[in-house]
């Protein structure tokens, strides 16, 4: 299992089943992708027209390829899905990606005809992801089987396991122009006619370039197993999911209260729970909490600082925390006495840190840069959210000094939100993102993610 | 003990049973080590009288059958029975409730003082198979429905979560004066729950409710057993 996941992510050699000339066509898109990616294994292209596609020969069929060829991508429509897989298995191609919608996600033909493809892949000996699927992609491999149009993606340590497209595809786009962390690799599930999660999150559980595991899925195929392999791995790598859908309804006409009771997806939220996942609610912690983790060590505990240029602040983001089982605990004495010693005598410096005072008083870098290393080294504190008060009147700092101060502290995550004028929000994520600091544009957004990480923290094993 | 439960279980199918009644329903739970009230099942006026000095007054009356699954709402319960007069008194109210043709027995129950009432099930779901549940027992057990699954089998850990995870978790604190719950003894039963399912494809559904918090310690005082249709129906893969 672990090599053909490799001719998946990190083929040496891929053919294009259905490649096309025409422009905006997945068959040409997928050419495109991949050499836009930086792919650098040997492409086959297949086209019973023959000729040259983007700069690449095309064969007219399957039969005559080279055998042995890692990886397939199929264009073709449906219908031809199964004698397809037939072909290519007896190549010797042991993965496949299938394109083609018109399955069993549209009516009973469809449904009949993944039948035929499930009957087709066993005799093949390949595996195959999909159908009905965008693709996938491997960063590390400068690879992507996707025929949505992605250019070159930013490599970082997350993984996406999807029951949609949409993180091979717009989902990724918008991580690619309004986020600055990396993908190690993500992959739409498509119809699971044959791998499904398990198969994904076993082998990110073991691949080195992956620190951290994402999870958006509608059904999950092999719920036993899910339970199992989810288990081991979310002892060892965070693994997140978003569970989208009702869940299938209890049993209606049960003789014992349980059986009614295990309604609205209770059975899954438990057995979730019990695998060690940690549970997301909100599409967009799929990007949130993904950036934290990719440049930014997982908390230790739910213990929060937070420097904070508004007194409105201080009060209603310390309830916040509460309500999302964050703490705000008091701070060592030698942390008080130290933010207190560049702060004007009539405020109390303590937990969260007021720190507008101090930047009238000597300046900000000065107050911002100390009281961030002052609760950097509390021990009592996991994780600090800086609120950065950006407007052209009161200047805008040099940031290096979180940079500078989050490595200096490489257990204790950063981040930084805003309150003042957008631009200079945008431009400060601009600058500090891709130094490793995740920037959120919302107050109450690096708080939710701290709860997140917090609770997944908690699932594992204490290191 | 499997043997004990595998004959109570084969029992009830030979007569048609689709669910335990309460006495064998405890049996089969009692097998796996959940505490249950202490109980004697009698046919007779007599038998339940003798029954009631050995289990000790106050006691419950109970009918008891195979059929009577919903006994509250059929008035076949008498609780807190004082004396001798009392239970004589409530033998005959409820053998009346029950009908010239109730073919079903008594049960002679202690009666189990505590004001937290907690609750353990297991359904058996389609895709994880068996499930157990925990949550408030009770009235407020459809009134709250604050309740937890966890697939089976349980780790101890999972046991301690379940706990933990209904809103009204609290309940099994130093509350109110009263001690906290036992939490080993909950997280043994539930995991018993678990391997009864485990080992026992062919029952369909567990209901323990009542548990009553006495003291500190979970005494089972309902439960309910519901077989499947069909012996084959209980295997899940």
């Amino acid at each position: 299992m672990a090599d053909v996941m490799e001719k998946f992510f990190e083929p040496k050699s891929v053919c294009v089943i259905g490649a096309s000339s025409t422009p905006g066509k997945p068959g040409n898109v997928v050419v495109k992708n991949m050499r836009d990616a930086g792919y650098k294994g040997d492409v086959y292209l297949v086209n019973p027209r023959g000729g040259e596609i983007e700069g690449y020969k095309v064969y007219k069929s399957i039969d005559e390829l080279p055998d042995n060829i890692d990886q397939a991508v199929v264009t073709l429509p449906a219908s031809l899905a199964p004698e397809t897989v037939r072909a290519l298995g007896a190549k010797g191609t042991k993965a496949i990606v299938l394109a083609a919608s018109g399955f069993s996600e549209v009516d009973h033909v469809g449904e009949a005809l993944q039948d035929e493809l499930i009957a087709a892949i066993r005799e093949s000996g390949a595996r195959v992801l999909g159908p009905n699927t965008t693709g996938h992609v491997s960063v590390p491999s400068s690879y992507t089987s996707s025929f949505f149009p992605l250019g070159d993606i930013p490599r970082g340590s997350v993984s996406y396991i999807t029951q949609t497209g949409n993180f091979c595809g717009i989902s990724l786009r918008h991580i690619m122009s309004a986020e600055n962390y990396g993908i190690a690799r993500s992959c739409g599930l498509g119809n699971k006619a044959d791998l499904d999660e398990c198969d994904l999150l076993e082998y990110y559980g073991y691949d080195d370039q992956t620190k951290s595991i994402f999870m958006y899925l509608e059904s999950i195929k092999n719920p036993k197993r899910f339970l199992r392999v989810a288990r081991r791995v979310s002892q060892k790598k965070p693994v997140f999911l978003l569970k989208g859908g009702a869940s299938d309804a209890g049993a209606a006409a049960a003789v014992a209260h349980t059986g009614s009771l295990a309604a609205d997806g209770r059975v899954v939220d438990g057995a979730i729970e019990q695998a060690g996942v940690t549970r997301l609610r909100k599409y967009s912690h799929l990007f949130q909490v993904a950036k934290a983790l990719d440049t930014q060590s997982l908390p230790r505990g739910n213990r929060v600082s937070f420097l904070s240029p508004s007194g409105a602040f201080t009060v209603c983001l310390t309830d916040i925390c509460r309500s999302l089982n964050l703490e705000v605990p008091d701070l060592e004495d030698k942390t008080c006495e130290r933010l207190q010693e560049f702060a004007p005598p009539f405020i109390r410096m303590r937990n969260p840190v007021d720190i507008f005072g101090s930047v009238g008083l000597v300046g900000y870098e000065k107050a911002y840069g100390d009281a961030l290393d002052a609760v950097l080294a509390d021990r009592n504190i996991d994780a600090v959210v800086v609120i950065m008060m950006l407007t052209t009147e009161t200047g805008i700092p040099k940031m290096d000094f979180i940079v500078d101060l989050s490595k200096k502290y490489p257990s204790k995550p950063v981040y930084v939100t805003f309150m003042g004028e957008h631009q200079h929000n945008v431009a400060a994520k601009e600058y500090l993102e891709p130094k490793g600091i995740p920037c959120y544009m919302l107050v109450e957004e690096p708080f939710e993610v701290l709860s997140l990480l917090a609770s997944c923290r908690k699932n594992m094993p204490v290191r | 003990m499997a043997t004990r439960v595998e004959r109570i279980l084969k029992g009830a199918r030979a007569k048609g049973q689709k669910t335990l009644s309460e006495y064998e329903s405890k049996l089969v739970l009692a097998a796996y080590g959940v505490p249950i009230s202490r109980e004697v099942l009698v046919s007779t006026q007599s038998e339940a009288k003798a029954a009631a000095k050995k289990v000790k007054y106050p006691v419950v009356l109970k009918g008891c059958s195979a059929d009577e699954a919903h006994k509250t709402e059929k008035g076949l319960i008498a609780v807190n029975l004082g004396s001798q007069a009392a239970l004589v008194e409530a033998f005959k109210t409820i053998s009346k409730r029950a009908g010239k043709n109730y073919d079903g027995a008594f049960l002679v129950q202690e009666m189990v003082s505590g004001s937290r009432e907690i609750m353990i099930g297991m359904h058996r779901d389609a895709s994880f198979g068996p499930a157990v549940m925990f949550g408030l027992g009770g009235i407020f057990t459809e009134i709250l429905e604050d309740v937890t699954f966890r697939v089976a089998p349980l780790r101890k850990k999972d046991a301690r979560d379940m706990l933990r995870s209904i809103r009204g978790h609290k309940i099994l604190g130093a509350v109110r004066g009263m001690p906290a719950a036992d939490l080993d003894i909950l997280c043994h039963a539930l995991m018993a729950v678990g391997q009864v399912a485990l080992d026992h494809p062919e029952i369909e559904e567990i209901d323990i409710n009542p548990l009553i918090i006495r003291g500190s310690k979970a005494v089972a005082v309902d439960a309910l057993i519901v077989l499947s249709d069909s012996e084959a129906d209980g295997t899940s893969s």
